[in-house]
């Protein structure tokens, strides 16, 4: 028998949710030769017990000052270089996570988990968010028809090196990792090519909110995927 | 019903978070880094109209404009109760959500807007289930149970969040089969789907913030302890002698609300706070949270 712990980042934002579904899907049988214990990710010591985070929806800013002036960011560094955990963003939990932030605020910081540059509110204000059906076949086996809901969403606006002299860009403070960025998914909307979706080794990186679809086939991915298998 | 979820969408992103009253793009920007999940846009913050006596309507465009461009977190901005047209001219501004708030002066005595009508999502202010499910039935992607604004007293925010949780618990445990749910739903003047959606949650079908007269880190904990998504604070804030410092203890405090001697760092030192009014001072037919229907 394994055991494992799963925090959800509990500064602000749509942590409940994340919870909820991934307590849901580990009811199943197929998952009865393992225990799962599940955490809100406040404090520093509440993040030690981890072996997996989710970082959540919410507003990038808000977050990234919480943690830093709760003391969680050195921590949430420290987690992201761990080659042994796995880490998962969606939209504000994308932008936290990345190497690099393109329009973000100065007092901002981001993780450096995914060697990306992320563009905040990339598709515009709330009028311009949206639900699309998307096929995610290529990389979550039979996941043909998922409703990926974007809201004020960030999007990938490059992948690897970027020139750090360029002006107003915010980048992380941990060293760039190793293994390479792997495009998940390219989302075609007026006209657009845009990445919504990246992996890089144990760090997974999305634009929209699973957690906002009641659909509990992304969650289940990411737990098969990358909790059980960056533990074996 | 896609459409829906986008609205309620945003509202589930700001959960746990503080919404502030701002006037200016310099107040925005102090709301921002101290970090508030949104920003509320108006003219007047609500202690201010309160003492001013005159009608007060949505806030010039320019000024919304402003403060959108100031900053980059959600902007939300006000609009009289029933008053469709100054909520058609924000959904033009593309301001990112609407609030039809008892804090203006009423337009329409009878009916609240359509807001389902509105690509924009909207957030109503409520004092019991009632209030809150017809908000909900006309398309309100948000609720945030009434305090009474503009006063720095807490008490009316915490009666009125306390009522919506008693009545949801009472109508679980009493409402048992779907002859007193219709019975209810009609006392309640809302659809009983409706109603039943509330029964199988045990709780809103949307996000509940707590509003009206916070004024301190602890004022913020309690609603949160009482069962709130988050907060918005008004008055408080820019009524204080140093408003960065207190918006950002609020924010800590909102977060850490479990945990007593985080809400003691965060409650030690903060300068003079706002004075404010006590809500027995108010006469019953000059209270904001008396007004919508």
């Amino acid at each position: 028998m394994t055991s494992f712990t799963i925090g959800v980042l509990a500064l602000q934002g749509a942590f409940f949710e994340h919870l909820e579904f991934l307590k849901s899907i580990v009811q199943s049988p197929e998952y009865s030769a393992h225990t799962f214990q599940f955490v809100q990710v406040k404090t520093g010591e509440q993040l030690a017990t981890c072996d997996s985070l989710v970082i959540p929806g919410g507003e990038s800013t808000s977050i990234s000052l919480i943690a830093e002036r709760t003391f969680l960011l050195e921590p949430l560094l420290a987690f992201v270089r761990d080659p042994c955990k796995s880490v998962w963003g969606t939209c504000a939990g994308l932008i936290f996570l990345a190497q690099h932030l393109k329009n973000g605020k100065k007092e901002q910081k981001v993780l450096g988990g995914l060697n990306i540059e992320v563009t905040r509110n990339a598709f515009g204000r709330q009028l311009d968010s949206f639900e699309q059906v998307l096929d995610f076949s290529s990389f979550v086996p039979g996941l043909t028809d998922f409703p990926a809901v974007f809201i004020r969403a960030p999007v990938v606006s490059r992948i690897g090196v970027v020139d750090l002299a360029e002006e107003g860009l915010i980048s992380s403070s941990n060293p760039i990792l190793d293994e390479p960025v792997e495009v998940l998914h390219k989302l075609h909307r007026n006209g657009h090519e845009l990445v919504v979706a990246v992996r890089q080794g144990n760090h997974l990186g999305t634009s929209f909110h699973p957690e906002l679809s009641s659909d509990l086939r992304f969650h289940k991915w990411f737990l098969d995927e990358f909790v059980l298998k960056s533990a074996s | 019903m896609s459409e829906f979820k986008i609205k309620a969408g945003l509202a589930q992103m700001l959960k746990g978070g503080v919404i502030m009253d701002v006037v200016t793009p310099e107040q925005a920007v102090i709301a921002e880094k101290a970090g508030a999940c949104a920003v509320m846009a108006l003219e007047k913050i609500p202690a201010d109209m309160r003492k001013s006596g005159q009608v007060c309507r949505m806030s010039d465009p320019k000024m919304i404009k402003s403060i959108m461009e100031a900053v980059s977190i959600p902007v939300m901005a006000k609009v009289r109760i029933g008053h469709r047209v100054e909520a058609q001219i924000l959904e033009a501004l593309e301001v990112d959500y609407i609030d039809e708030s008892e804090v203006l002066t009423p337009a329409d005595k009878q009916f609240h807007i359509p807001k389902h009508d509105y690509k924009i999502p909207f957030v109503c202010g409520a004092k019991d289930l009632g209030e809150a499910l017809r908000r909900i039935h006309e398309g309100a992607a948000m609720i945030r149970t009434k305090g009474e604004a503009g006063t720095g007293d807490v008490s009316e925010a915490v009666k009125h969040i306390t009522i919506i949780r008693a009545q949801i618990k009472e109508a679980i445990e009493t409402l048992k089969t779907e002859e007193q749910i219709e019975a209810k739903a009609k006392e309640l003047r809302v659809p009983a789907a409706l109603l039943k959606e509330v029964i199988e949650l045990g709780k809103l079908p949307v996000v509940n913030f707590a509003a009206g007269g916070v004024a301190t880190p602890a004022d913020a904990a309690l609603l949160m302890q009482l069962g709130c998504d988050g907060v918005f604070v008004g008055s408080g804030i820019f009524k204080s002698s140093d408003p960065a410092k207190l918006a950002k203890a609020i924010v800590n405090a909102t977060t850490h609300y479990q945990d007593p001697k985080a809400i003691l760092e965060y409650s030690t030192d903060l300068g003079e706070l706002m004075a404010g009014v006590s809500i027995s001072s108010i006469k019953d037919n000059e209270r904001l949270s008396s007004r919508g229907w």
